[in-house]
């Protein structure tokens, strides 16, 4: 049996890195009393995975982690452990109990929803641009690779983009093959506006993959 | 913008913002209206450093365990955070709730290693507190402790209490103290006349220091009328078992140096090796009893979720029932995965059961500091153990599977020759030797040695503290004498630093009131996180004495005469100063003094009524 849980990663805590994260998961995953799997080998380790790693810095209300247990547990029970395990500041938002057939939430993601506010100068001629980088078929960008540097269609990468009056709220490709992040984003407008990228906070809003019938749902529900 | 959210906006731009995040688990919250008394306890380096150590962790806990206050922990920023500070005007901030250090009531601040003394005028310079004591008119009284407190006087001048020996009673009693100045509406000068009656508190503002036309100390006095002891004698917990310890540790998120639950098995040594300011200083041997530690080691496995629980003491392998506590503590925890671990190995205890115990979860370099070179140079600092205890030792490591040995060794000690010098690769020779006596398929392959050789600092509260220093060019010589020497062994690392560390180190170690200039001085000019290698500016050291006409030789490389009045004289740390001479006395002769387990060795410790009872 697995435990699918959702948890938020308040302000104060935006600049554990993900390493330091999934360090600090393997203590809380001990200190939660609950049957935890461990990996074979000559140094065991609890069975867990990510949904998604979030960039330095970042705020979200949609981390996902998978827990592996080596005995059924009810929801009710898995939840109370798990929050009174983690700091207020990683809030525990949603478990959901699977059995081990369940895809990793890692292979289901496809994309994330991500809002972003913009300060200081160039803000409002960064927001200003999102228009006319909805009209264009293409918007190149460099991305660096394991074997160098490769030009992208950033354009396709953007699924949804909409201006909010402090910055804006996008959908954006986050599959193996096929990422966009919000901060590349955020320069490719600014580089349309002539400006120096604004301080910007980035906070994810949800992690999404598709059903059965290719419809798009938050990755909790899938 | 308020405090929070301007530190926020600094940590986009600093290396490590962990450091200056807070938020960590187990760290305590309370709510600032509901306390009369807020403590911050500065550790005056980084956060990685500062959060590995013990002894902070307990006194958090025993504060915080109280309802009318609240400690939180503050660090040294690094040098990149302090300059971002300054130019946005932030002051040094508590991590818990991120509030101006100058709004606390007291400020402790740890002294562990004199080579952080100029963080700690950076740390009072960063929260707006005026540097010296003299020129303060409110903010937090600033009490210092730890091991460098029983020769505070260098920092006298920007400190208000020293706090002698264990901490765990008197730094409540300071709190309590505080409480009932507060609400006297005394003055300022009348909560350090009333400290200076708690045991183990030394209010330096109360004593006259006279000297003699040589320089040296004629005498320290207190002031007429001030009420303060001629003497200060440290405070010391008798009881282990009973004293506070945390049943819960703040839980980092980024790596810090030891990240993982330590067990404090017992405090104090009884070996008497004469260069060792820790083994007179934390006297007498007090044990934690077995069923206290495992109760203790439930706890904290439960609530913090390590996987690693590291037995502390100064000597561990003199636990007087390790393999006992070893095997339970494996048996107890194995099912949980958690790993057992000895810091602090010696060569001369039966090591073996205990090897068999740890090495079932983990295998680590197995760490032996024989400090000397030869038999001789060994009985002169009363290291008790002989070449055959290191030899029994690292074979039985061999045997038992392990490959790596760490070998730590000073250089520079009393009468030390040659001949002792190249002792020490004619022991990592042997140590070699014993690794290839053992048939290759019982042996672990990767044969590591490491020799380490760090230059001797004679300590104030040592039979040493006569001792002078030996000479810069003279340290350098030794070190390529004994570099050569290793460098024709296979398999062997050495590892060794500049002696100029270790001569401002020594400085400070039997430093006087005067020093504090000095001090001030290099911290003007830019020293601070001396003990960092590549923050370490030992020029504008030299420049801060020459500016402040003091001749740092003066107390590094003279030799101090027996009827000598030392600067910490008025400060007694429970060994009397008439056992380190007759210790001294007999170091001339290379003539051991025995485990004081083995028979009372008069060091001055039964002035204390109960201590080593049953020895």
């Amino acid at each position: 049996m697995r435990a699918l849980i959702r948890f938020g990663k308040q302000p104060r805590l935006r600049f554990i890195s993900h390493l330091d994260l999934q360090r600090f998961f393997q203590r809380a995953v001990n200190r939660t009393g609950l049957p935890i799997a461990y990996s074979q080998g000559f140094n065991p380790h609890p069975v867990m995975s990510f949904g998604s790693a979030l960039a330095l810095g970042w705020t979200s209300e949609y981390e996902v982690i998978d827990i592996k247990l080596s005995a059924p547990m009810g929801r009710k029970r898995t939840e109370d452990a798990v929050r009174a395990a983690l700091p207020e500041d990683l809030p525990v938002l949603e478990v959901r109990m699977v059995d081990d057939r369940h895809a990793a939430p890692m292979a289901l993601v496809k994309m994330s929803d991500y809002r972003v506010t913009l300060e200081g100068e160039g803000a409002s001629a960064v927001i200003a641009q999102i228009p006319a980088f909805l009209a264009r078929e293409r918007v190149e960008a460099v991305k660096k690779t394991k074997s160098g540097e490769k030009v992208i269609n950033a354009r396709t990468m953007v699924i949804g983009l909409e201006p909010t009056e402090v910055g804006f709220d996008a959908r954006l490709m986050l599959t193996e093959r096929e990422s966009m992040k919000p901060d590349v984003l955020i320069e490719l407008l600014a580089d349309m506006a002539g400006v120096e990228p604004p301080r910007a906070r980035i906070h994810r809003v949800a992690l999404l993959g598709e059903d059965g019938e290719g419809n798009l749902r938050p990755l909790m529900e899938l | 913008m308020s405090l929070s959210e301007s530190i926020e906006n600094l940590l986009m731009s600093v290396q490590k913002p962990v450091r200056y995040m807070g938020g960590e688990f187990n760290a305590v919250m309370k709510d600032p209206g509901a306390v009369d008394v807020r403590y911050a306890f500065l550790f005056p380096d980084t956060y990685e450093v500062g959060m590995s150590h013990l002894g902070m962790k307990i006194l958090y806990h025993a504060i915080n365990a109280r309802p009318d206050a609240w400690c939180e922990r503050v660090f040294s920023p690094w040098v990149d955070m302090a300059g971002l500070m300054r130019r946005d005007g932030i002051p040094l901030f508590s991590l818990e709730s991120r509030t101006p250090v100058k709004d606390f009531d007291l400020l402790g601040i740890t002294l562990q290693y004199e080579m952080s003394f100029t963080n700690i005028l950076e740390a009072l310079d960063l929260a707006g507190i005026p540097l010296r004591r003299e020129d303060r008119t409110e903010g937090p009284f600033v009490i210092c402790g730890g091991p460098c407190a029983y020769n505070p006087e260098p920092l006298v001048p920007f400190v208000d209490l020293i706090a002698l020996g264990d901490g765990e009673e008197e730094t409540i009693q300071t709190i309590e103290v505080y409480k009932r100045w507060k609400e006297s509406g005394l003055p300022r000068d009348e909560y350090l006349r009333m400290a200076a009656q708690i045991p183990g508190i030394y209010v330096p503002s109360l004593y006259d220091v006279e000297y003699n036309v040589d320089g040296t100390v004629k005498a320290v006095t207190p002031k007429p009328g001030s009420g303060a002891p001629a003497v200060v004698r440290k405070a010391m917990v008798k009881d282990l078992d009973a004293a506070a310890y945390p049943e819960k540790l703040i839980v980092p998120y980024g790596e810090i140096v030891h990240n993982r639950i330590m067990l404090e098995i017992f405090r104090g040594c009884t070996r008497g090796c004469r260069f060792c300011q820790a083994g007179m200083i934390y006297r007498p041997i007090r044990e934690r009893s077995i069923p206290r530690l495992m109760d203790m080691a439930e706890k904290l496995v439960s609530s913090t979720g390590y996987d690693e629980i590291s037995l502390m003491s100064l000597s561990s392998g003199d636990y007087s029932c390790l393999p006992e506590l070893a095997h339970r503590m494996v048996e107890r925890f194995a099912a949980k995965r958690v790993k057992i671990s000895l810091p602090s190995q010696r060569i001369d205890t039966v090591l073996t059961d205990t090897l068999k115990e740890t090495q079932k979860v983990r295998k680590t370099a197995l760490t032996l500091a024989p400090e000397a070179g030869t038999q001789r140079l060994r009985d002169v600092i009363n290291k008790g153990v002989t070449e055959a205890d290191l030899i029994r030792s690292v074979t039985d490591a061999f045997d038992q599977g392990w490959s790596a040995v760490k070998l730590y060794f000073m250089l520079g000690l009393p009468t030390e020759t040659d001949e002792d010098v190249l002792g020490i690769a004619d022991l990592a020779e042997k140590v070699r030797r014993c690794y290839f006596s053992i048939p290759k398929e019982r042996r672990a392959p990767g044969l590591r040695i490491t020799v380490s050789a760090s230059v001797f600092v004679p300590k104030n509260d040592t039979p040493f503290q006569w001792s002078p220093q030996l000479g810069f060019d003279e340290v350098v010589r030794r070190q390529q004498l004994l570099r050569q020497a290793l460098s024709r062994l296979k398999g062997v690392d050495f590892k060794y630093h500049a002696p100029d560390v270790s001569y401002i180190e020594a400085v400070f170690a039997r430093g006087d009131r005067r020093l504090g200039e000095a001090l001030e001085r290099a911290w003007r000019l830019g020293c601070r996180f001396d003990g960092w290698s590549d923050q370490f500016r030992y020029d504008l050291w030299l420049q801060a004495f020459r500016d402040v006409g003091l001749d740092p030789d003066f107390y590094v490389t003279r030799e101090r005469s027996t009827d000598e009045v030392f600067p910490w004289d008025h400060l007694d740390c429970g060994v009397t100063k008439g056992y380190f001479l007759r210790e001294w006395e007999k170091a001339q002769h290379a003539e051991c003094t025995p485990d004081c387990r083995k028979g009372c060795t008069g060091c001055g410790m039964k002035r204390y009524p109960g201590a080593c009872e049953g020895r």
